[in-house]
């Protein structure tokens, strides 16, 4: 019998770090991803042909390089639907496979939050994330006149690659002040500072305006077009622009699979802990190696303290303070009728008729908060906020109930067409 | 402890069963408070799949039981608390292979022997519901029956502002006096005349004596899609023998294919015996999915997007437990419907309300809710002692 | 057109192999994917396969636009409009 595959979901640098590791300690790997191709969100590999736009794509070409040296298994335009109680694992898309892996290791990446705001449903109305992976996809800077908006550093890097290929954004707006805390922003890392100076020079340099304290409090569609309103500490402003990049800070996503008592799981890079790029490769690298090792020994898997992850915890925490500012009153300020729910499309009154704080089987059966096909895990952190008592106490790690597969939809003729590799058989079989 | 609060009646489990015990009381003029751990339908009761069937009730108490609770769920339906609940439908009922086919007879026999609540309107093969797919060698079709999911039945319930709900609030224990009973809530207590306990799969906690047992049923729900296209539930037969049949017995998955409101699809289901509503795997899934999409082919298009596993509350014997506590005077069970208490939530909730008023129960369905009394088990722990 | 070609609706679109059928279709002018099932428009929101907003039908069968890949002579179409099951 053939030693069983740990399952890598997830092919960026925490999911290929931990592969490279694995394969190399002889363990088989078979790696799992969404896209067509490795890289994960912050080394999105360009289109055939087309130009890489990735700030380290050296550090990625390295871990390719290792990675195709060694006997790892890919399964691309692939989706993990989930690891059940028994162990069994199923991938569907491409690759559609009913499997028992030896373990399964999560990088997954981070997930990108956006709050609601008026108009954020419309057409043209993305997550910055979402520009920033067609610009690197395409090698080219989303067309049209582009506002980006919302809260973190990645609006001024998306910003920045924007400007550099040639279509600077009309303006960022910032709920945060992150330039009126220069103490805090010295205190960083050099790699950070020199990144980020990086980016500021490109956009003053090409005169692209950053409004901080500013929120963007409405989107209405006016022809083609979008007029977004803006209000700033100078007064309230208008921009009529062809797309608007959405964007409130990075998460962690970890959701949705349960412990199983069957297979040990491991949570590796930002899917764990929303650290970064230097982390996720150190996290998927350590991880790989004690998961390795604690399969072939059957010592326990402990990760070495990493000095990376201690640095980059410091440097994230240092950047929260930053750009910091108070979500929670904008949140409350909406006007009823506001999606917050884009899967059912349940709003604030919605939420609100539900009484003071309900509970979670509330929100689910009668608001149906959490049944659409994204299980929750977008709407779940300000639903949760919108119905607390105490709006400013973080939400819980499950707002919307306990994790559930599967992690994304299953698509049934892709299940009925999984080989399986089990052996299972709890119900007879079709015509047994 | 703070004392709060004295009731007429005080119901534990703002389930089917309880929300709907809670209002008939409250019709009747009694003070009622409702207490829930949780919230309400926040255990099987949220989590099902809403069948008012009297075709997939047992032979005997159960189906009697049902269909006169079909008949009184109607008239709720018409102008009372579950206006906007129920909506009735037809139940088809497939079959391939003999062991399927002889259910169905069976199936037809008891409907025969019940009156004309449920009536066969049509029996035949694949082609009499267009849509269906070639594999299905019989197929019935039933008119009389409906659909109510059972949280929304609580909430039309729930909707008369008379009941005093109390939640979350779990109960610590009950202690019985002459003068009534207090019901502990830990930091808080409550008085009642009587207590009528719908805990489901929690009775045991506070009924210890009682053999309910937790039995699992993996759900599984698709995307939305145009609604309307399958106008009623589509079960197995197989899935009628799977309340009396070990499911490695089973002739083939007991598939039930269930579309809801807004245009899902919710497919079941299997019985297991555990408590875990986390607890679903991948083979199940495909197993009753490769069946579900065989006799559905509009399902090969659909997606899952939601797994989870409802957990009824099943008795030993296979009957609900409703009627007074062993020993007590004051504390009424009504639990254990193993599934099957949405369809008979309307009458159960008359007549256990009718009990804690101290009225006979309907004479037509009083030899029926005997069988139902906790007593028996007490006579068999004592004629085993 | 000579190369490889997507429909939708009636319109013949370019891609460039490995393309997304979002991409191809943003890169098109066309953002709006028509009505989903609840008033939320169907539209790219995040891009990357996790909050289920930009589905279309594909072959009958519902998928993301933003995880498909375009091949020649695809039917795309929206989600709605084409699902009468």
């Amino acid at each position: 019998m053939t030693k069983a595959q740990v399952l890598v979901v997830g092919a960026g640098l925490a999911g290929v770090g931990a592969a490279v590791e694995l394969a190399r300690a002889g363990q088989p790997v078979l790696v799992a991803d969404r896209a067509p191709r490795a890289g994960g969100a912050i080394h999105r590999q360009p289109l055939p042909g087309r130009a890489a736009i990735s700030s380290h794509a050296a550090r990625w070409d390295r871990l390719i390089a290792e990675a195709q040296a060694l006997p790892i298994d890919w399964a691309f335009e692939t989706k993990f639907a989930g690891l059940d109680h028994t162990g069994t694992a199923l991938l569907s898309g491409a690759t559609n496979r009913l499997m028992r892996p030896a373990a399964l290791v999560l990088a997954l990446g981070a997930r990108e939050a956006v709050r609601p705001r008026t108009g954020w449903t419309l057409p043209n109305v993305t997550t910055a994330g979402a520009l920033q992976i067609e610009l690197k996809t395409q090698g080219l800077a989303p067309q049209g006149r582009v506002l980006l908006a919302g809260n973190g550093p990645l609006l001024i890097a998306v910003a920045a690659q924007m400007t550099r290929l040639g279509n600077p954004p009309v303006a960022i707006v910032e709920s945060a002040a992150p330039f009126a805390h220069p103490l805090h922003s010295l205190a960083l890392p050099l790699s950070y500072l020199r990144e980020a100076a990086g980016y500021m020079a490109t956009l003053i340099r090409a005169r692209v305006p950053i409004l901080t304290r500013a929120e963007v409090v409405a989107i209405r569609a006016e022809g083609t077009a979008l007029s977004v309103r803006v209000e700033t500490p100078k007064g309230p402003r208008v921009f009529t622009v062809d797309r608007v990049g959405l964007h409130d800070g990075i998460r962690k996503n970890d959701g949705g699979v349960t412990a199983c008592a069957a297979v040990p799981v491991l949570a590796l890079g930002d899917c764990a802990e929303v650290l970064g790029a230097r982390a996720a490769l150190a996290s998927g690298r350590a991880g790989g190696i004690a998961l390795a090792r604690a399969l072939t020994n059957g010592t326990p898997r402990e990760t070495v303290p990493s000095t990376t992850l201690v640095r980059e915890r410091a440097a994230q925490q240092r950047l929260a303070r930053i750009y910091a500012h108070d979500a929670m009153a904008r949140l409350a300020d909406l006007p009823g009728g506001t999606v917050i729910c884009r899967c059912e499309g349940g709003t604030l009154d919605d939420l609100r008729a539900l009484g003071p704080t309900p509970r979670v089987r509330e929100l689910r059966l009668l608001g149906r908060f959490g049944m659409g096909p994204c299980q929750g895990r977008s709407c779940g952190e300000w639903v949760a906020r919108a119905s607390a008592d105490d709006p400013g106490l973080p939400p819980p790690d499950t707002p919307l109930g306990r994790a559930r597969w599967p992690l994304a939809p299953i698509a049934i003729a892709d299940l009925i067409a999984a080989t399986s590799d089990t052996g299972a058989a709890p119900l007879p079989s079709e015509g047994t | 402890m703070d004392d709060l609060g004295r009731y007429d009646a005080i119901v534990l489990g703002a389930g089917v069963i309880g929300a709907s015990t809670a209002w008939h009381l409250v019709q009747a003029g009694l003070s009622v408070a409702l207490v829930d751990a949780e919230g309400p339908a926040a255990a099987a009761s949220g989590a099902s799949d809403g069948a008012v069937s009297v075709a997939s009730k047992k032979p005997g108490p159960l189906a009697r039981l049902a269909t006169a609770s079909l008949l009184y769920t109607r008239n709720l339906a018409a102008d009372g608390p579950l206006m906007h609940g129920y909506h009735p439908r037809p139940t088809y009922i497939f079959g391939s292979g003999p062991a399927e086919g002889a259910a169905i007879d069976a199936l037809i026999a008891k409907l025969d022997a019940l009156g004309d609540a449920v009536r066969l309107r049509r029996d035949g093969a694949a082609d009499l519901l267009p849509g269906t797919g070639a594999s299905v060698e019989r197929l019935v079709e039933l008119t009389g029956e409906g659909h109510m999911p059972g949280y929304v039945a609580v909430a039309g319930y729930l909707r008369d502002p008379r009941i005093v709900k109390i939640w979350p609030a779990r109960v610590r224990g009950l202690e019985e006096t002459d003068a009534g009973v207090i019901v502990d809530l830990g930091t808080r207590r409550l008085h009642a005349s009587r207590v009528i306990a719908a805990l489901g799969v929690s009775t045991t906690t506070l009924f210890p004596q009682m053999p309910v047992i937790p039995r699992a049923g993996q759900l599984f729900v698709t995307d939305r899609g145009a609604p309307g296209a399958l106008p009623g539930a589509l079960t197995s037969a197989a899935y009628l023998l799977a309340k009396t049949t070990d499911m490695t017995a089973l002739p083939r998955p007991p598939v039930v294919i269930d579309p809801l409101s807004t245009g899902q699809y919710l497919i079941g289901s299997t019985r297991e015996d555990h408590a875990d509503p986390g607890r679903v795997d991948f083979a199940t899934l495909q197993k009753l999915m490769t069946r579900a999409a065989e006799t559905w082919p509009a399902l090969r298009n659909r997606r899952v997007i939601r797994a989870f596993a409802g957990v009824r509350a099943a008795v030993s014997d296979g009957l609900p437990i409703v009627g007074l506590a062993p020993g007590s005077t004051r504390v009424t069970l009504a639990t254990g419907f193993e599934g099957d208490g949405i369809c008979l939530s309307a009458v159960i909730g008359r007549e256990v309300a009718r009990m804690a008023a101290d009225e006979a129960p309907t004479p037509a369905l009083s030899g029926d809710l005997a069988a139902l009394a906790p007593t028996r088990f007490t006579a068999l722990q004592e004629g085993a002692a | 057109m000579s190369g490889p070609v997507i429909y939708w609706r009636d319109r013949i679109l370019a891609f460039t192999p490995g393309e997304s059928v979002a991409h191809a279709l943003t890169r098109a002018g066309i953002a709006a994917f028509g009505p989903g099932p609840v008033g939320v428009p169907r539209a790219v929101f995040c891009g990357i396969g996790q909050c289920q907003m930009c589905l279309v039908q594909i072959d009958g069968r519902t998928v993301e636009a933003c995880l498909t890949l375009c091949r020649d002579g695809l039917r795309v179409g929206p989600e709605q409009e084409i699902n009468h099951d």
